[in-house]
C-alpha cells in the first residue's frame, strides 16, 4: 500500500485526470495562498491601532506595483475559490452530477458532466475578469 | 467532545458562503468611497469604518468566517497528505490554535481602533 502513496507529488500533478481534478488542485492551492493573505492582511492591518504615521508606513509598504501585482494575484484566486466552492457546494447536494450508473467503456465519469465541467471554466473566466477589474482599479488611478 | 466530519464540512461550506457575501461587503466599502481607492485607505477613513458599528461586526464577521473556514481547509488538506492518530490530533489542535489566534489578534484590532 505504502507504494502507492504520492503524496504531495500526488497532489500536484494535475495531468492524469482532466478539468476535475485540475479544479480539485487549483482549489487547494488557492485556499492556501487565501489563508496566508488572511493571516497577513489581519497583522498589516493592525497597524492602524498604533497611529498615523505607523499606518502610512505600511500603506507606503503595501501600496506599490509589487503590492498592487500580489492584491491583483490574491483578487484572481478569491474568485476562483469562490466561484468553483459554490460549484462544490452544489455538487455535495447532489445537484449536477449525474445519477450512478453501471461503468461502461469508455468510462466517462457521470459526476463530470458538461456542466459541471462548463462551471469549472467559467470560475476561470470570472477569476480572469475580476484580476482584469482589480488591475484597472488599482493601476487606473494616477 | 467528537464531532462529525459530515458535520464540520457543513460548517466549513456555510461558513464559505457567508465569507463570500461578507468579503464583498468589505470590498464594496473600498470601492465606493467617491475620491477612489486610494482615499478609502486614508487613516480618517479606515478609523471611520472601525468607528462604524455594523461595519465593525461585517469585519468581526469576516475574522471568523475566514479563519474557522481557512483553518479547516488547511486541516483538511494536511489530513488528507497523511493519516494516522497522531498526526490528525496534531493538525486538529494546531488549526483550533490557529483559528483562534488570528481571531483574538484580529478583535483586538478592531476594539482598539474602534477606541481611537
Amino acid at each position: 500500500m505504502k507504494e502507492n502513496r504520492e503524496g504531495i507529488k500526488g497532489w500536484l500533478n494535475p495531468t492524469r485526470y482532466g478539468a476535475n481534478r485540475f479544479a480539485y488542485w487549483l482549489q487547494r492551492l488557492t485556499g492556501l495562498g487565501l489563508l496566508v493573505y488572511f493571516i497577513a492582511h489581519v497583522i498589516e492591518t493592525s497597524n492602524i491601532v498604533y497611529g498615523r504615521s505607523a499606518w502610512e508606513k505600511m500603506l507606503a509598504f503595501t501600496q506599490t506595483s509589487e503590492g498592487h501585482i500580489v492584491l491583483i494575484v490574491v483578487i484572481g484566486m478569491c474568485a476562483f475559490h469562490a466561484a468553483n466552492g459554490v460549484r462544490l457546494y452544489i455538487a455535495e447536494h447532489g445537484k449536477g452530477i449525474g445519477r450512478p450508473g453501471r461503468p461502461e467503456y469508455p468510462y466517462k465519469p457521470a459526476s463530470l458532466g458538461l456542466g459541471m465541467k462548463a462551471c469549472i471554466w467559467v470560475s476561470v473566466a470570472l477569476a480572469a475578469l475580476a484580476m482584469m477589474y482589480g488591475a484597472y482599479v488599482l493601476f487606473g488611478e494616477v | 467532545m467528537m464531532v462529525r466530519e459530515s458535520s464540520i464540512m457543513r460548517i466549513h461550506y456555510y461558513t464559505g458562503l457567508a465569507a463570500i457575501i461578507l468579503v464583498a461587503i468589505h470590498i464594496l466599502f473600498r470601492l465606493t468611497v467617491p475620491e477612489g481607492y486610494s482615499a478609502s485607505l486614508e487613516y480618517e477613513n479606515v478609523i471611520a469604518n472601525y468607528k462604524n458599528i455594523s461595519y465593525a461586526l461585517v469585519l468581526e464577521l469576516i475574522l471568523i468566517t475566514v479563519a474557522v473556514h481557512g483553518f479547516n481547509g488547511l486541516r483538511v488538506i494536511l489530513l488528507e497528505l497523511r493519516q494516522g492518530d497522531v498526526w490528525e490530533s496534531t493538525v486538529k489542535w494546531l488549526c483550533i490554535a490557529g483559528a483562534v489566534g488570528i481571531i483574538a489578534y484580529g478583535t483586538r484590532t478592531i476594539i482598539l481602533a474602534s477606541m481611537v
